[in-house]
């Protein structure tokens, strides 16, 4: 695209506006999976604890946002949803087409961000809690001059992270109603399988332990194998078998329905409160 | 304890009795993980397949189980059904000596059972779970009356390539067949339920099923990594008056997590009852 400097994959320099949980965690894992050196990444913290939380592990403090900006090529702002605009339209003078500019905040369309910013370098991204533990479900949706090569270096940042996926920003609110909100869907159920294994007579620390790995052996299995969910059950549903007799249950209780009502409540909540 | 020679780490030699899914598992999950070499594991496959199959990463085959259990010092039956189990210990019970190592991951198979057959009590049960198949199995085992300390964490060694593994008593197992045993089953479940409000709100297939995984995924590591109840996990993503309280206000109404402990408790019944019989 005419006039949009292709960013250096080797050289770049990532900058982040607010330095939370999202972008520590986001540095640490860009660090930890050697995609780049901390000594290319800068933030301004506003709290010595957080400076000395991106310090230790070699992130260069500034002063100061406008700072941060002017080091970097890549500017990603995690701040929360409701200061982003603020903060942009503060920095809008240093927000040059040279820079890609990167948002996480929920809720915050890419046309408003566009907007604020002054150029359309923009690509919106939709991350979700288990990025802290580097296995997050992302998202994102690239602005009108954002490239293809943007892309790809956003998608390897957030590859360090976890996994991510492009879409378009239409899709935004049904991804907050599933994997934003998802995380919560399954806390519910690790305490309810912990629960259901003490009813059983295990140990409580016992069933807890089996049912945090049981849910992430599960996971893990749909995702490496690649195999249909219904297919997976089949496979270990073995006739008048344990497992078939707990299913019967959950097909009893509309187990999938409920989880359903979830995600399009969470989907239709997030589209509710976008409309404000 | 006396006259049970301890099983030396460095050099012990690990042999399978029965060459399917479980046993493939394991010993790859061991050889990648560096525990030990392919050359110390043996095994005797019946069909060429799956001899090809253990060949494939560097394991021993031989023509019989009487070979695999003579080269062995630690001998794990894998074979299926479980009714099997009985049969294949009575044969080799000549050579399974008390300086052997037994184990057996036979789902519903008893200690008692496993040690009258084998005529002696050098003997781990170990119940994996599925997920053993992509290295994250859920493993709880109970040690025989004659295994040692030393004889339980070789195996849970060995079963921590594979994922991990947690000792409990005997009388646990039923329950743990409901829960870490049939789980993923209900998870499965789960994820199918998640792509499809995924669709419900609009979403691609595709993408709806990809991001269904992943966050049921990075919610049990974050259950596994923090340590946290996870009462207080969902306390701290559920922000006031957001999306995340609206699906679990939905959730609630269900009784979601009242139909998952039914499910537990409803498998881990069958289970006794199975092995009743």
């Amino acid at each position: 695209m005419a006039g949009v400097a292709p960013i250096q994959m080797d050289t770049f320099k990532l900058g982040f506006i607010g330095a939370g949980k999202m972008a520590e965690s986001i540095a640490k894992g860009v660090v930890h999976s050697g995609i780049m050196p901390a000594s290319r990444i800068c933030t301004a913290p506003r709290s010595s604890g957080r400076c000395d939380v991106f310090e230790s592990f070699g992130v260069k403090i500034f002063q100061s946002n406008r700072q941060v900006v002017e080091d970097s090529d890549v500017v990603v702002f995690s701040v929360k949803p409701q200061v982003v605009e603020g903060v942009v339209l503060e920095l809008r003078p240093q927000l040059t087409k040279k820079k890609l500019l990167v948002s996480v905040a929920a809720g915050v369309k890419l046309k408003d961000l566009q907007e604020w910013a002054g150029h359309t370098r923009f690509i919106r991204v939709m991350p979700n809690t288990p990025a802290a533990v580097g296995k997050a479900a992302t998202v994102m949706s690239l602005g009108k001059s954002a490239t293809e090569e943007d892309g790809e270096l956003i998608a390897n940042l957030f590859g360090a992270i976890g996994k991510i996926w492009k879409a378009d920003e239409k899709y935004f609110d049904a991804v907050t109603g599933l994997s934003g909100s998802g995380p919560a869907y399954i806390f519910l159920a690790i305490e309810a399988l912990a629960d259901g294994g003490v009813a059983a007579g295990l140990p409580r620390e016992l069933a807890q332990n089996l049912a945090s790995q049981t849910v992430l052996g599960a996971a893990e299995m749909s995702i490496s194998t690649g195999k249909h969910p219904g297919q997976l059950k089949d496979n270990v549903a073995s006739p008048g078998g344990t497992t078939i007799a707990g299913i019967h249950e959950l097909e009893k209780g509309g187990f999938r329905g409920i989880l359903i009502n979830a995600v399009v409540a969470a989907a239709k909540r997030s589209e509710d409160l976008s409309a404000n």
